[in-house]
């Protein structure tokens, strides 16, 4: 398997999703293989052992400079940060990255005798190709986020055209949301029949009794929290997020907002939140750690995730997962899965300031979604979403 | 004598609340919060596919054939829609009424759940319902049928009082325990509180209460051969026809059987294309030649000449609602008993400022669709959505119910006096905090934690 990220060290759905899949696959008794770029000067020791199974699963590490959901610019930044030298081992720009990446990850691999080669988003693909035809074996691309996701259809023709061959060539696709098929139908033009749908997972629960106690108002003039977690893109629609907080705080000053995540757009967000006169009731909370996140959900009175464009949205099961009740942009995988949420266009930000005064003026809608939505968690777990994912193999090698 | 077979049909139509704001909660007087668009054509287009051609049959089936009779309830939002909506809808039922053979059946004007939330409020809008029925269609109607079938031994207890002599009830297994739904059957007889026993023969809309009450009983699993499985393919009885029908509905022998459904059953829930109408055109034929005749619900009560009936002992209230035939479709979560009780809580606001378009605004936001809407009974993560509804999602109806809420709220709070009297207040609290705050000061505690004074 060509991953990213065990375990998982960055904000975002990509590194936990693999982890949480492979843990999934490993409990179904299939042995994996995991190849992940490596930045070599990084913290090399920091292999944490998080569950026994874990030493079942064999990690071949690749030097590379790439992370998940990379870009040109973003690499071109990080690359001139290191020294010439041991950037020349890394690739000079993302597309050599990719090409470094590749080379080095077949050559390592060529021992290795899988039954199936499975690559996690568009970097992997040619190494996962290259690995497949090699052993001639099939191929399974997963797809957590396409470019024009990242870049609300506005794509690097190089990156995309990347990724729709890669979609040709595999066996089999696997889609995180079916909202992600379509667009791999329409605007990728790959047929429907090879690819699945296998939703994330969580392995979070939900606990009642652990969970914060609704605001009451004998617990004191407590300001209500409306949160935005994720990267600071144009994918995420932390924008839209600004727009609905205005509307918000026109309605109700003593609504407060935080923003937690980084990415290029915080200089322009907090440009944009002065001029919206929301500099008293909002907090950019910087890029924050798991822990930290799960604090954050259980303060906020509701969770807002307006992305433009989101395959899954993991960061919405987090937020149910702790009883906080969650606006979900339509155009998200995450809406299929979730049935009590409010769901609204993502352009809409009238509608979804609405939805946010409506949850915090209206305590029983507020406690039903939180006492409701945890449900689907018991039937997302990454073990049941491994089980569709191996039935997959079995097809293929079957046939 | 083979059995009567008694023909009753629903019709109903709410009014959907349109996508309402919070920013125009309390902005005017005049807010509407209708969806008169999407009411108007949702009813046009079920009167184009069900009420006009299903009414244009039963005309020529009740002119071809004199045994023929039927019954039908139309709740009075139904009936206010036609009269803004379809004036020939209206016109075509006018036209059934006329040929004397047709009952028409008393409901709760609003189609609402009041016969569970409020008694008065509950005789107020069968009484109106009543006028309404003998307005359009001049007769009177003797018989009651409650909202989705609602039924109680109290209920009816309470429509006996009110002065019927005839009531409808889903035919449940769990009550008849094996006995057959095809027999008028009686409540068991007890008094209610006196209280409610007076207001009732205060409100009551007809002249005098009855002596006794009988219960007609849907025969389910007949009535759900046509209604559900008709056009069903893998159901064991595809092809339905007309002579198979007839067969199973004297199978079970009895005084009557009581096929009672949505009129909707013609032309919309089964399309036309699924040779519904033809089904329905051919029964009376059949039964004329098998010399079965049709009564309507007062005609299988009147012929029934036994001087007793078995007892229907309904303790717990049911209703004609999804397998579980209780009230969990209109008040089975947290959404839905919240705002059924805020709107009733509204109820003695709005009648005191004696406001008719208020009333019927709040009346109309008692019709059971608004509370069904919110229903998240079957709303499992990611299934097919297994509710009707004009929303996307409960929420949605919740929402906007709230809104609607709120700013009738606002339009009947008293607002003078409550003006006056948070002024009086604001100026007592700021004397109250000013001592608060010395004495918070002395005692040297943070003020959000001081205690605040009872007035």
């Amino acid at each position: 398997m060509f991953g990213w990220e065990y375990p998982p060290r960055h904000l975002g759905g990509l590194g936990v999703a693999c982890q949480g899949l492979i843990r999934g696959l490993v409990n179904q008794n299939v042995k994996v293989t995991l190849v992940l770029p490596f930045a070599a000067d990084g913290s090399e020791d920091q292999i944490d052992i998080l569950c026994p199974q874990e030493h079942h699963i064999q990690k071949i590490r690749v030097a590379s400079l790439l992370l998940p959901y990379d870009s040109a610019e973003l690499y071109a930044q990080r690359i001139q940060s290191i020294p010439r030298e041991t950037a020349q081992i890394y690739g000079a720009d993302l597309g050599h990255a990719v090409h470094v990446f590749t080379e080095t990850s077949v050559e390592v691999t060529k021992h290795l005798q899988p039954d199936i080669v499975h690559a996690h988003d568009w970097m992997t693909y040619e190494a996962g190709l290259r690995s497949a035809r090699h052993h001639g074996k099939p191929l399974v691309t997963h797809i957590h986020a396409t470019e024009l996701d990242r870049t609300h259809f506005h794509p690097n023709e190089w990156i995309y055209g990347r990724e729709r061959w890669a979609f040709e060539q595999a066996d089999h696709v696997i889609a995180v949301s079916n909202y992600t098929k379509n667009i791999l139908v329409q605007h990728y033009g790959i047929n429907p029949d090879k690819i699945s749908v296998v939703h994330n997972g969580s392995d979070e629960t939900y606990h009642a009794d652990t969970a914060p106690t609704q605001i009451t108002p004998m617990s004191g003039k407590k300001n209500p929290m409306v949160l935005f977690l994720g990267r600071l893109t144009i994918q995420k629609g932390p924008m839209h997020f600004l727009e609905m907080a205005s509307m918000v705080h026109r309605h109700d000053p003593d609504v407060q907002f935080v923003i937690a995540g980084d990415g290029h757009m915080f200089p322009s967000l907090v440009h944009q939140a002065v001029k919206l006169g929301l500099q008293d009731c909002i907090v950019f909370a910087g890029k924050v750690s798991s822990d930290e996140a799960r604090k954050l959900y259980t303060q906020a009175s509701c969770f807002v995730m307006p992305s433009l464009s989101e395959p899954f949205g993991l960061v919405a099961l987090e937020a149910i997962a702790q009883g906080t009740p969650v606006i979900l942009s339509k155009q998200s995988g995450a809406s299929e899965v979730i049935g009590h949420a409010f769901k609204v266009d993502f352009w809409d930000t009238e509608k979804m300031a609405d939805c946010v005064l409506t949850i915090l003026r209206e305590t029983p809608l507020a406690s039903q979604l939180t006492a409701e939505a945890p449900r689907v968690l018991q039937r997302l777990t990454w073990e049941n979403q491994a089980d569709k994912v191996v039935s997959i193999y079995k097809n293929l090698l079957h046939s | 004598m083979p059995p009567r077979i008694c023909l009753y049909f629903q019709i109903h139509q709410p009014y959907r609340l349109r996508d309402l704001r919070i920013t125009e909660i309390g902005k005017g007087k005049t807010m509407d919060y209708f969806d008169h668009d999407k009411n108007r054509s949702v009813f046009r287009k079920v009167a184009e596919k069900c009420y006009l051609p299903a009414n244009r049959l039963m005309l020529s089936l009740l002119q071809q054939y004199p045994d023929f009779q039927i019954a039908y309830s139309l709740s009075g939002v139904f009936l206010d829609q036609c009269e803004e909506y379809g004036q020939d809808v209206l016109e075509s039922f006018q036209r059934l009424a006329k040929t004397g053979r047709v009952e028409f059946l008393a409901e709760t004007y609003y189609h609402s759940l009041s016969s569970i939330q409020d008694t008065e409020e509950f005789c107020e809008q069968t009484t109106l319902h009543i006028r309404k029925i003998e307005d359009l269609f001049g007769m009177t109607p003797t018989v009651f049928r409650n909202t989705e079938l609602i039924y109680s031994n109290e209920l009816a207890q309470t429509a006996r009082l009110m002065g019927f002599k005839g009531i409808l009830a889903e035919g449940t297994d769990h009550l008849l325990q094996g006995r057959s739904a095809n027999l008028p059957y009686t409540p068991p007889r007890f008094r209610l509180p006196r209280r409610k026993e007076m207001l009732i023969a205060r409100h009551r809309p007809l002249p005098q209460r009855s002596e006794n009450i009988s219960v007609l009983l849907k025969n389910y699993r007949l009535s759900d051969d046509v209604a559900f499985r008709f056009s069903d393919k893998s159901w064991v009885g595809f092809p339905l026809n007309a002579e198979n029908f007839t067969d199973w509905l004297l199978g079970g022998g009895g005084h009557s059987v009581n096929l009672f459904m949505d009129y909707e059953t013609f032309g919309e829930h089964q399309w036309e294309d699924t040779g519904i109408f033809e089904f329905l055109a051919t029964l009376p034929h059949i039964w004329q030649e098998r010399g079965i005749t049709c009564a309507t619900p007062s005609q299988v009560i009147n012929a029934w000449k036994h001087t007793d009936a078995p007892v229907y002992d309904a303790h717990n209230v049911i209703s004609w609602a999804d397998t579980e035939r209780d009230l969990s479709a209109w008040q089975g979560n947290q959404i839905q008993t919240s705002a059924l009780k805020a709107i009733h809580a509204l109820g003695p606001l709005v009648k005191a400022t004696g406001n008719p378009d208020l009333l019927r605004i709040w009346r109309k936001l008692q019709t059971s669709d608004h509370f069904y809407y919110m229903c998240t009974k079957y709303w499992n993560d990611g299934d097919v959505h297994k509710y009707f509804s004009p929303y996307d999602s409960p929420y949605e109806a919740y929402r906007r119910y709230s809104h609607a809420l709120c700013d009738l709220k606002m339009r009947v709070e008293p607002v003078k006096a409550s003006r006056r009297d948070a002024s009086t207040k604001n100026i007592k609290t700021s004397r109250r905090d000013v001592s608060n705050k010395q004495h918070t000061a002395h005692s040297n505690r943070p003020k959000s934690q001081s205690p605040i004074p009872n007035p």
